[in-house]
């Protein structure tokens, strides 16, 4: 592997980097500076970064590597406390609660990941009665979790607020009863000011009562009335919008004929933007998948694309085409 | 028949990566399990990058995915979600990491200045993304959360 790496140095030159030669077990020795006093703040973000480049580049480490490294990186907390994991949280807990609000998000959302790995584990074996001691202090962890998320999920800073409404949707997935508790909080933050707030808090709404017709039915009615800040929110409540529909009425073949659909799709069909142009002449093969008829009116614009530069939008328009086409444009 | 809309889902996007000129993994990560394997994830940024690095294009439509692109000097950067997902918010996405990145690094973005920034780029991408959830689009807000974290990393008296 090494060797790999030293003979592609040579070959691109200049170009050094300074991750290239890092070795698994070189870097796990030298995280034992985390157990140094005083701490060298420099020094242990640099072996941090190391750390986080092996993972990121695949490398696999071991669970006594793993526990070992986390453990050392708890000492950086400066902790003499010897249960370390509930030493992590509290720390976590500290700085979630804290004054510096660039620290609070971040907190929210490292926190919300431990406390994944507890509930699964809580929830996987709640009765064996080894693990009796550590369930008991898993929820006294999680009473006051439930406390600080309730209360983060309102906070005043959207990066705390954003991230506490993301945490509580990962959440979701192991512990679905306690979150949908946080409803009436998601609500209060449905209606912020900040657009990522708003996306997120519709976002949690919506995951928790996706199963609930009636209730998602109220959400909608309440926020096309009310209307929203967030061109995300809107996105995501169109969707939400359209599944409904699609449920109700069998389709939505009927909305096809508002004129500014297509006004819309042949501006983008022109746009100087790849994006764009992909976003059009995808949407208009969707559609022809279903209803062929509807989409002839946009031909033209889809034989100009035909010969697009992007692959991937030329191919589109094709099939879309196929789909569309009749003899009279085989010429063109 | 497939489905015509997506199931409505805060879950956007499947993968950030950024590769340098050779196709080489600088970062990468994955929110979910399409890629589950390191030998897959490779085998697929290979070929997102044998299929996007010589055109100046910024979407495609690649094993089944929504992958929009841009690359600078010697960095190609893609975010990938699937093929119903709202192109422009994958883009926004991209933009956001991009003007975030070619802020920090206060000049090109090229590969020298972004691995003499790692810690910058974890931090950044960990403030734009959450599990596949857009956390944050606005670049000015996520250099100010990383700025702040970085500073008082690396600027406190030894």
């Amino acid at each position: 592997m090494l060797k790999k790496f030293d003979k592609k140095d040579e070959e691109s030159g200049g170009g050094s980097n300074p991750f290239q030669h890092l070795e698994k077990s070189a870097v796990l020795q030298e995280a034992r500076v985390f157990n140094e006093t005083p701490i060298n703040p420099r020094k242990c973000a640099h072996i941090l970064t190391k750390i986080l480049y092996l993972i990121n580049q695949g490398e696999h480490l071991g669970v006594m590597e793993a526990t070992e490294s986390f453990f050392a990186m708890t000492k950086l907390f400066q902790s003499n406390d010897c249960i370390y994991i509930v030493y992590t949280f509290y720390s976590l807990t500290k700085d979630m609660t804290g004054k510096d609000d660039n620290y609070r998000g971040p907190a929210v959302r490292a926190l919300c990941k431990i406390t994944d790995v507890l509930l699964a584990d809580v929830l996987l074996r709640p009765f064996q009665p080894a693990s009796h001691a550590l369930s008991s202090l898993q929820t006294t962890m999680l009473q006051s979790i439930e406390r600080y998320m309730k209360q983060a999920i309102v906070d005043k800073v959207p990066s705390v607020s954003s991230s506490a409404l993301v945490s509580s949707l990962h959440l979701l997935k192991t512990s679905f009863d306690i979150v949908k508790r946080w409803v009436n909080e998601a609500q209060e933050a449905a209606s912020s000011d900040n657009i990522m707030v708003q996306y997120h808090a519709l976002g949690l709404l919506y995951h928790i009562r996706k199963n609930d017709r009636l209730a998602v039915n109220k959400m909608l009615n309440k926020f096309t009335r009310h209307g929203l800040k967030s061109p995300f929110a809107y996105c995501m409540m169109i969707r939400v919008a359209s599944k409904l529909l699609e449920e109700e009425a069998g389709g939505f073949a009927e909305l096809l004929d508002i004129g500014l659909v297509w006004f819309v799709l042949q501006l983008f069909c022109s746009s100087p933007k790849a994006a764009l142009r992909y976003a059009a002449v995808r949407t208009l093969n969707k559609v022809a998948m279903k209803h062929p008829s509807a989409v002839t009116a946009c031909n033209l614009d889809l034989e100009n694309l035909v010969t697009d530069s992007n692959r991937s939008i030329a191919t589109l328009a094709i099939t879309t085409l196929l789909k569309t086409g009749s003899e009279s444009s085989i010429d063109r | 028949m497939e489905a015509l809309i997506l199931e409505p889902s805060l879950y956007t996007v499947k993968a950030i990566l950024i590769l340098d000129n050779d196709g080489d993994r600088l970062f990468a990560k994955y929110y979910d399990d399409t890629y589950p394997t390191v030998k897959e994830q490779k085998a697929f940024e290979k070929n997102i990058f044998s299929k996007t690095h010589r055109t100046d294009s910024e979407i495609a439509l690649l094993e089944g995915l929504t992958v929009v692109y841009k690359s600078s000097i010697d960095l190609y950067f893609y975010v990938i979600g699937s093929s119903y997902e709202n192109e422009l918010m994958l883009m926004a996405v991209l933009n956001c990491l991009f003007d975030s990145l070619s802020q920090m690094l206060r000049k090109n973005v090229e590969k020298r200045g972004l691995l003499e920034n790692m810690e910058g780029l974890f931090l950044a991408v960990d403030e734009i993304v959450d599990g596949g959830v857009i956390l944050e689009s606005d670049p000015q807000q996520v250099l100010h959360r990383v700025a702040v974290r970085v500073n008082e990393i690396f600027c406190m008296p030894p």
